[in-house]
């Protein structure tokens, strides 16, 4: 169980492109005004093995309380959970925040010479709606988007970003990937029925067993 | 049936043979004594190799030009000489508004362009009156679908990670320290940060519910209006003011202090596990002074380092103590699940407070060793130091301070008469109780009995443990500044502190004198040959089982 899980920890982490050592050094580009921020944002360089921006996407994409209505156990909500993009192509995304709380849409595991610590950033105050743009690398991969907000990405603001074929679905995704620790739903009584089915299991050999009491 | 007979015989002798002679009954043990003498020398078992893990750095050099006094804005930020020491540009940004400092200063804080607004001088005496603070909700060491361990840590002290809530100052960007990273970002801690204003401020606090749970803004002590000027509830109670602030939600509350103190302010909702969880912190209203710019946030209490006029007439320096204990079942309630549905239920209906006990017992968000590195009262001679004490904690405390006897000048935000203000070395503070100290480092034999590293605790016995492993719980020292290092660390003469900085000495496997005493009090090994009498004895109960089963049988 414990190499399943660490294998399957691996894949989170190579589908991320995550690096321990990642710290948050070099220059970050922001734009920062009373409606939150937008950080590493991006129009014109292309990563490296990209020829030529791919195409442009554009979505709008709102987060909130509202957007988790519907969905047991989850608290805050993003209209979009994935977004599937051509390689090297410009995304640009339009941030609403509906709360009256901050809420972040975040993406990691970008290449760190285009965008420092690897991410791009936008964080909307509550009610405002800021547009930021940052264009994908050419490699098949799937990345994470996330609200870093403490316990955003636990309780539902958590997506991906799929360029290409991507690279394998991530875990804990509304919709897209089940949670990968699933809590327990049993009723009270589930001790109970385990016990019966336990008793019933020994009858039934007792009863039918063919081999017989020496 | 003769077999039969015999086996039983056999496994008589078996049973008689294996019974340790130890625990032969005692008049038997002396008639053999009697006939034989005593038993032949066995030596005892030899001691194990105690565990030996790799200590933590005690003093952790990160943010090191941090501690410098320095000029920030136009704001004297004081020096902080402990190991650890809060963010200049937090400070200076909180002293003059994070809408009134530079986009540098803003950046280098941390902090948001909204965290504190500071508006108009009502009074034109050189200060701002109108003061906007707005806080979040911020759960530390909580559950993840995807990790076992918790998420946005913070350690108490080595390896302790309950979960925990807190009223958290707007930090922009990510709530970890970056991506590779689990643990919490500087400023994201515990306690909620003390609070201050000036008496007759016009203040704003807006709760923006940015936690998956119902909480309110309860302002213990703090003058204020039932109702605000819109008539929406003020006092934070749900089942007297007001409908609790739903995730997502943001609600303000309004206040202009009168009286000047030292008060409290906590969520309201279930105040018995919400505020046991963290959510409370110290609540100051400083006299109305010209030209009194307050250091309006104090992240993690400790040494404040932009005091007000009043305080830097009377005293050299200023702390705030902010005593809290904690019960380890009810934090670890928020990692047993991910669905905030399981979680409510487990905090408020299957956790029972009348049941609880605390187990780990925090200064000012941190519990021993951790305390040593920035919750020292760092002081020099014939000082007057100026304490603001809060027991936010379910259990009373004793604080008690070596070496000085203090004085106490308010309780429960109140000035005491002066015939009351007696020198004093046990406080006790009830729970949610408050008092202002004055410590005075004159070496006269009453008051201080000169430099060295003196220790001040809660003299109750538990405060001094983590989870019944001592030293820890919220000790810490009034250490003369001639006693610390470059580094800001004490220099003790006492016993080595590399156990202190394991995870292993918490969790109970160190043989506590081991590093004094190394093998002297060691856990022993096994007696192996009690052992192989009592497993050949149990065989022959088994065995002896058996054959009544199957006798009974035929």
């Amino acid at each position: 169980m414990i190499l399943v899980r660490s294998i399957l920890f691996l894949c989170l982490i190579l589908s991320t492109a995550v690096s321990a050592q990642d710290q948050h050094h070099g220059h970050h580009d922001m734009q920062m005004d009373s409606s939150g921020m937008v950080m590493n944002a991006n129009r014109d360089l292309l990563p490296r093995g990209c020829q030529e921006i791919s195409r442009d996407y554009h979505f709008s994409i709102s987060a909130g309380i509202q957007f988790a209505a519907g969905s047991p156990g989850m608290i805050f909500g993003m209209s979009q959970h994935e977004l599937k993009v051509e390689p090297c192509s410009r995304v640009t995304v339009t941030f609403t925040n509906a709360d009256e709380v901050r809420h972040q849409w975040m993406v990691h595991g970008l290449p760190k010479y285009l965008y420092p610590t690897g991410m791009f950033h936008i964080e909307a105050n509550a009610g405002a709606t800021l547009t930021g743009t940052f264009i994908v690398p050419g490699d098949d991969r799937t990345y994470l988007i996330h609200c870093d907000m403490a316990q955003h990405m636990e309780k539902g603001m958590k997506g991906q970003l799929v360029v290409g074929a991507g690279s394998g679905n991530l875990w804990s995704v509304k919709d897209i990937g089940d949670p990968f620790y699933r809590d327990a739903y049993l009723p009270a009584y589930a001790w109970l029925l385990l016990v019966l089915a336990g008793l019933a299991g020994l009858a039934a050999t007792l009863k039918f067993s063919p081999i017989t009491p020496g | 049936m003769l077999s039969r007979y015999r086996l039983w015989l056999v496994l008589l002798v078996l049973a008689a043979l294996a019974y340790p002679p130890q625990w032969y009954p005692l008049p038997l043990r002396l008639q053999l004594s009697q006939w034989f003498g005593a038993s032949a020398y066995r030596g005892l078992p030899a001691g194990l190799e105690s565990v030996r893990e790799q200590a933590e750095v005690f003093c952790p050099q990160q943010n090191a030009g941090w501690r410098e006094g320095q000029q920030i804005e136009g704001v004297t930020v004081l020096p902080a000489e402990t190991c650890v020491a809060d963010n200049p540009y937090a400070v200076a940004a909180f002293v003059r508004g994070t809408n009134n400092v530079s986009h540098n200063t803003l950046m280098q804080s941390g902090l948001t362009a909204d965290a504190v607004v500071k508006g108009r001088d009502l009074d034109g005496d050189g200060d701002p009156d109108e003061i906007h603070i707005r806080l979040e909700v911020a759960e530390l060491n909580g559950s993840s679908a995807e990790s076992k361990t918790p998420v946005t840590q913070y350690a108490l002290a080595p390896g302790i990670t309950p979960g925990l809530w807190v009223f958290a100052p707007k930090l922009a960007g990510m709530a970890t320290e970056n991506f590779g990273s689990n643990v919490a970002r500087p400023g994201l801690r515990l306690p909620s940060p003390a609070l201050r204003v000036e008496q007759g401020d016009r203040v704003t606090i807006t709760l923006e519910n940015t936690h998956y749970m119902p909480h309110t803004l309860h302002l213990h002590g703090a003058d204020h209006g039932f109702t605000t000027a819109t008539g929406q509830g003020n006092d934070g109670v749900p089942f007297t003011s007001e409908v609790p602030v739903l995730p997502g939600r943001a609600r303000s509350y309004e206040l202009s202090p009168r009286h000047v103190g030292t008060m409290f302010y906590h969520c309201h909702v279930q105040p018995h596990v919400h505020v046991m969880m963290g959510l409370q912190g110290l609540f100051i209203v400083e006299e109305n002074r010209p030209d009194n710019w307050l250091q309006t946030m104090n992240l993690g209490a400790g040494q404040v380092r932009a005091p007000s006029v009043a305080v830097r007439e009377q005293y050299h320096r200023e702390y705030d103590l902010h005593y809290l204990d904690l019960d380890k079942e009810l934090g670890e309630r928020i990692q047993q699940y991910n669905d905030p549905r399981l979680i409510t239920k487990s905090m408020h209906r299957d956790y029972d407070v009348t049941d609880s006990t605390v187990d780990y017992f925090t200064l000012n968000g941190r519990s021993f060793p951790y305390t040593f590195r920035e919750s020292l009262l760092v002081v020099e001679e014939d000082e007057r130091i100026k304490l603001r004490v809060l027991n936010g904690g379910a259990k009373g405390i004793a604080l008690h301070t070596h070496g000085h006897k203090f004085i106490v000048t308010a309780q429960d935000g109140a000035d005491l008469p002066a015939a009351n203000r007696a020198p004093r070395d046990v406080l006790w503070l009830a729970t949610s109780q408050r008092a202002e100290l004055a410590l005075h480092t004159n070496n006269d034999g009453l008051y201080a009995y000169g430099p060295g590293i003196w220790p001040f605790h809660d003299h109750q016995y538990k405060g001094i443990t983590n989870d019944g492993i001592g030293p820890g719980g919220n000790i810490s020292a009034i250490v003369y500044a001639q006693y610390l290092d470059e580094e800001g660390w004490p220099q003790t003469q006492g016993v080595s502190w590399q156990s202190y900085f394991t995870e292993a000495y918490y969790r109970k496997q160190v043989p506590i004198w081991e590093s004094y005493a190394p093998g002297l009090f060691s856990d022993p090994g096994v007696d192996w040959w009690l052992l192989l009498r009592l497993v050949a004895l149990a065989l022959a109960t088994g065995m002896f089982v058996g054959l009544v089963v199957t006798s009974s049988r035929r």
